[in-house]
Parts: structure tokens; C-alpha cells; sequence
């Protein structure tokens, strides 16, 4: 365990840094920023169910595909009898309600009674991700193979009209400010009683049921956050891509977020963070040069990563930060 | 299209399953470990295959091939990395998706990311219940079954099998008896792999070789040993036979696309109703 305050600090000198970045960096990076921070909201909502609550689901980007196809079908004005309805606000509800809803109902499905532990858990959120994938592609009201197109960007009118965000300095500080947010509220609720009782089911499930914990309400109320979160993630990357495809909603991106995660670090959300933006900016720059070697040479990583690094590239970096200062 | 294609073509669906759901449920039962690296060994058998006809060599030596030359795949992925993470259940999932990754990126690179096919040896097609069917399928299913079968003597009729089945029911024992567990998990992962090359290989003209052919076989494998329940030898191959007839039925009746949705949220349901799987009472029992 990192002590909070080691963690707070880097947050907070992390979170500066970033607030500076533009006055130092080029545009299009700015720009392919505020993208990586929606994974980065992506990436933390995975890490909050499986580094905090032990709960490795191999299907998050259900959740994320929910919040990018809610968002996409609302502002592009799809919904029957609502087609004058294009709020991006009203977007940003329905995608994190959906996503919410989505992962309560997994969530009840899951854990009601005995439920599902562990490998289990994982391979059936794994069917899950296909499943979806499979709907999205076939039902045309969707777009089928080829998703939404021309996603409106985000309009800050109450009902579509007003100003358009779509620079990439102000979506980047947007962007930033919502996933300091979460990052901040989901650690205040892996702080509280409620998060540290997770934390005890993580441990030891059967031990916490012991002391009283109704352990199935605990694990779907937590999992239904993270889907809302991954639902926010879903909505903010859609406005900014301006495309909704069956590969949001799948498990190609389930895996790639999986494996942000454990590179970064699951323990600890800003290790999330880091590690989904970090690998981001590597793969933008070297993989155009490696071309068909990139992936070969990310799966390698990976593995290196997973075996000796149980913590993560940068959960194993704090580790190290907070050692330093506790001597 | 003949109820005894139908019939005949779902068989064949099962028993190829079966196979692939065998070695994923011998890994996952005796080491603990969750391959998702299985789909990748299935597809490398299939490139064995392939490599072996652009070598020259016969269709059948091929066939022969790929168990071992996959086995010895599994056998280096083994040593290398899945040992590491053996008393961590979870990240075996990890380790093995990066051991995926690479696998197929590796494909990729070799063979480029087209599909190829390669063509059954032609054995003609032989008259059942009115309607012609090839013999290749026939032959497929053959070589599936007798696979299985020679897993079961080797579990139940060798002391390797003994001692497999010893760590199986209890790793500590075992190893205080003078197993040693190393050299067995080593081998197991090793069969594991081997007999997903041989269902990659014996499928491979009847599918489109290409680096991502595995990973559609992976889900439906795991869905089939979690339905039949882990523990026994004989679980899996009942979820096998449950996943695979209900997929080729509901294909049949409705269309593919319907039938991974049907099989996927039924096989949830059973999941999650059964954790145990289906014969877990019988086990219990004997």
C-alpha cells in the first residue's frame, strides 16, 4: 500500500504539469492529449474495479462503446419522437446513465447470491464484450459494421446550438479537468468507509461477508461506477473522434485496455492514467517506425512487464517514491 | 440443406471443440492457469500446415507435425514465461495475452496479414442417408476422437496421467510424495498446446488461415469448460458437445450470426446459475 500522501503529491505535480504543458508543446499534441485523457477516464474506471475492488473485468469497453453509441445516437438527433433533441449536455447524461445502468445490471447479474469470483468473473465479462460487439454490428439503427458517422463535436447550447469546443487547447484543459475529477472523486471513494470495505472484499470476500458486508450490493455499486465512468470516457471520446464503430464496444479495446492498465499500474488510478498516456505517446511516436513490429514489440513488453512488474511501470515507481521518503 | 449434413456438420463442430476445450481445460484444471494463448496455438498448428505443403511435404505430414512442433511452442512459452506467474492466477491471463500478442503479431510479420487456404487431401465423398458428404470431414472427425481418446489413456492409463491427476487434487501432497510438479506442469502446458495444433491443423482446410484465425475459437473453448465445470476430464467435453450443438442447431435453424448470440448468453446463464458447471454434482458423487 503507497501512502496517500506520496500519491497526492505526485497527482498534484502531475496535474500542474499538465496545466503548463500547452505554453511548452505543439499543438497537435495538445490535440491527441485530450484524446488520450478519454482513455485515460477509460483506464482508471478499469483500474478502480480491478486494483480496488479485485474485480478483473475483461469486457470495460462494453461500458465505454455504451457511453460513445448513447452519445452518438442523441446528438445526431436518432432517438425516436426526440429528433429535435441534440444537447450535448443531455448526451452527456444518457451516456454516463446507460453505461451506469449497463454495469449495474452486470453487476446484479454477477454477484447476486454466490456469484461469479475471479477467472470466472473475467471470462464472462470477456462473452460479454463479444456479445455486445456482435449487436452493435448487426443491428443497423447502430450503423452496423460501419457505426455513427460525423459525430456533432461538443456545442455548449443548452439544445445544440452555441458554441462549438472543438480546438484543441480548450478540449484539452476540458479534457484534463474532467479526468482530474473523477481521479480525484473515485480516490475520495477508495478513501472512505465504503472504499475501504472494497478494499476488505479484495482481500478477503468470505472474511468481509463475516463482519457483516453485504459484499454483492458493495461489488455492484462499485462496478456501477466504474461503468459510468467508462460511460463518461465513451462520451468525451466520441465528441472529439466523431466516430462510433463496433471496435468502441469490443474486446480488442477491452484488451488494449487491460493492457494500459497493467503497464501503467492497476493499484493505484494515476498509475492508470499515466501508463494509458504514456503508451499512447510511444506508439505515436515509434510506431510508425517499428510499423509491423510495434505490436509484436508492445506484446513483448508487456509480458516483461507483467512477470517482473506485478505493480506496473509507474505503480512500481511510486512504490519506490514512497519508500524513498519513509526512510 | 439434409438433416444429416446438419447432423454430420454439427458432429464435426463438437468434436473439433472438444479438442481445443481439452487442452485449455488441462491447463486450467491441473496449473491453474487461464491461456488466452490457446486460440494462438490453434492457428500456429494450421501455419504448420501450410508451411509444410510450401516445403513440399504431404498434406499428412503436416498433421503430424503441428502437435509437436506447437508442443514444443508451449513447451518454450512455458519455461520462459508462464512459470512466472503461476502463483498468480489472474495475471496468468495477462502474461498469456501478451504471449498472444506476440504469436500472432509473429504470424503477421512471416506470413503477412492475408488469409490463406490449403486444400484437403481429396478423398472423394461417400453417399450418407442420400445426400454426398466428404470424407475429409469424416476423417476429421476421426482423428478428433481418437485425440481425445488418447488424452483420456494418457490420464487414466499412464503414471503420468496418475501423477497429473494427484497434483490435480492436491498440489502439496503431491509434491511431498515426490512428484515433481515442475517437470509436470512443464509437459502438461506442453500437451495443452500440442493438441490445440493438432485441431488447428486437422481444421485447416476448412478455414482461412490468417494471423487473428484463433481468437474466435477461444471464447466458445472457455465458455465450454466453465458450462461443463472444471475438475474432471469429462466436463469439458460435455460443455464442449453443449456449446457446439447448440451453436450449429441455432445456425442451421436461424443464421451464425444468432447462434454465437444464443450460445454466448445461454452459456452466461448456465455460468452463472452452475459455477460448479453442469457435472459437477456427478463428480461429487463418484
Amino acid at each position: 500500500m503507497i501512502p496517500p500522501r506520496t500519491v497526492d503529491r505526485v497527482a498534484l505535480l502531475a496535474l500542474l504539469g499538465f496545466l503548463g504543458l500547452p505554453l511548452v508543446a505543439a499543438p497537435w499534441l495538445i490535440g491527441d492529449l485530450a484524446i488520450y485523457f478519454a482513455y485515460g477516464l477509460l483506464a482508471v474506471a478499469l483500474a478502480f474495479v480491478w486494483g480496488h475492488c479485485g474485480l478483473l473485468s475483461l469486457g470495460h469497453a462494453v461500458f465505454f462503446g455504451i457511453g460513445a453509441y448513447a452519445m452518438g445516437v442523441l446528438t445526431l438527433g436518432m432517438l425516436p419522437g426526440l429528433e429535435a433533441v441534440r444537447s450535448t449536455w443531455l448526451g452527456l447524461v444518457l451516456a454516463v446513465a446507460l453505461a451506469w445502468a449497463a454495469a449495474w445490471l452486470v453487476g446484479w447479474f454477477t454477484f447476486a447470491g454466490r456469484g461469479l469470483h475471479g477467472a470466472f468473473f473475467g471470462i464472462v465479462t470477456l462473452a460479454l464484450a463479444v456479445v455486445f460487439e456482435r449487436l452493435a454490428t448487426n443491428w443497423d439503427w447502430l450503423g452496423g459494421l460501419n457505426g455513427l458517422m460525423n459525430v456533432p463535436p461538443v456545442t455548449l447550447g443548452l439544445n445544440g446550438g452555441g458554441t462549438e469546443l472543438w480546438e484543441p487547447l480548450p478540449l484539452y484543459y476540458v479534457m484534463l479537468a474532467v479526468l482530474a475529477a473523477v481521479v480525484a472523486g473515485l480516490t475520495a471513494y477508495q478513501r472512505s468507509d465504503g472504499g475501504l470495505a472494497l478494499a476488505a472484499i479484495r482481500e478477503n470476500e468470505p472474511r468481509a461477508r463475516a463482519l457483516g458486508y453485504d459484499t454483492g450490493a458493495l461489488k455492484r455499486r462499485a462496478f456501477a461506477l466504474s461503468g459510468a465512468a467508462a460511460g463518461l470516457a465513451g462520451a468525451l471520446f466520441v465528441v472529439q473522434f466523431g466516430f462510433a464503430s463496433p471496435t468502441l464496444i469490443g474486446f480488442a479495446l477491452s484488451a488494449e485496455a487491460l493492457i494500459w492498465v497493467a503497464l501503467g499500474g492497476r493499484g493505484e488510478l494515476i498509475a492508470a492514467a499515466f501508463g494509458v498516456i504514456a503508451l499512447r505517446l510511444l506508439e505515436s511516436q515509434v510506431s510508425s517506425r517499428l510499423e509491423a513490429w510495434w505490436p509484436l514489440v508492445l506484446g513483448l513488453i508487456f509480458m516483461v512487464v507483467v512477470v517482473l512488474l506485478p505493480r506496473g511501470v509507474f505503480g512500481e515507481l511510486l512504490h519506490r517514491i514512497a519508500r524513498r521518503r519513509g526512510r | 440443406m439434409h438433416a444429416a449434413t446438419v447432423f454430420l456438420d454439427g458432429a464435426n463442430a463438437v468434436l473439433i471443440l472438444m479438442l481445443v476445450a481439452l487442452g485449455l481445460a488441462i491447463v486450467f484444471g491441473l496449473m491453474n492457469v487461464i491461456n488466452l494463448a490457446h486460440g494462438e496455438f490453434l492457428m500456429l498448428g494450421a501455419y504448420v500446415v501450410l508451411a509444410a505443403g510450401q516445403a513440399g511435404l504431404p498434406f499428412w505430414a503436416g498433421v503430424l507435425l503441428a502437435p509437436v512442433a506447437v508442443g514444443a511452442v508451449g513447451l518454450l512459452a512455458e519455461e520462459v514465461v508462464i512459470r512466472h506467474t503461476y502463483s498468480r492466477l489472474l495475471d496468468t491471463i495477462l502474461a498469456t495475452w501478451g504471449l498472444s500478442m506476440v504469436l500472432r503479431q509473429a504470424v503477421a510479420i512471416l506470413y503477412g496479414p492475408g488469409s490463406y487456404s490449403v486444400a484437403a487431401p481429396d478423398l472423394g465423398a461417400v453417399m450418407l442417408a442420400g445426400s454426398p458428404y466428404p470424407v475429409y470431414r469424416l476423417v476429421v472427425m476421426a482423428i478428433s476422437l481418437s485425440a481425445i481418446a488418447g488424452t483420456f489413456a494418457l490420464f487414466f492409463r499412464t503414471r503420468f496421467g496418475l501423477a497429473a491427476r494427484a497434483v490435480i487434487a492436491n498440489r502439496g501432497m503431491a509434491s511431498c510424495l515426490g512428484i515433481d510438479t515442475r517437470r509436470l506442469d512443464r509437459w502438461t502446458f506442453s500437451v495443452g498446446a500440442g493438441l490445440a495444433g493438432l485441431a488447428g491443423a486437422t481444421v485447416s482446410p476448412l478455414i482461412a488461415i490468417d494471423p487473428q484465425a484463433g481468437l474466435g475459437w477461444l471464447v466458445p473453448a472457455f465458455l465450454a469448460i466453465l458450462v461443463g465445470g472444471l475438475g474432471s476430464i469429462a466436463g469439458p467435453l460435455a460443455g464442449a458437445a453443449g456449446v457446439g450443438g447448440l451453436d450449429s442447431l441455432t445456425a442451421a435453424v436461424a443464421s451464425p450470426v444468432w447462434a454465437q448470440l444464443v450460445v454466448f448468453v445461454a452459456a452466461i446463464l448456465v455460468i452463472r446459475l452452475r459455477p460448479a458447471g453442469l457435472l459437477a454434482r456427478r463428480r461429487r458423487e463418484s
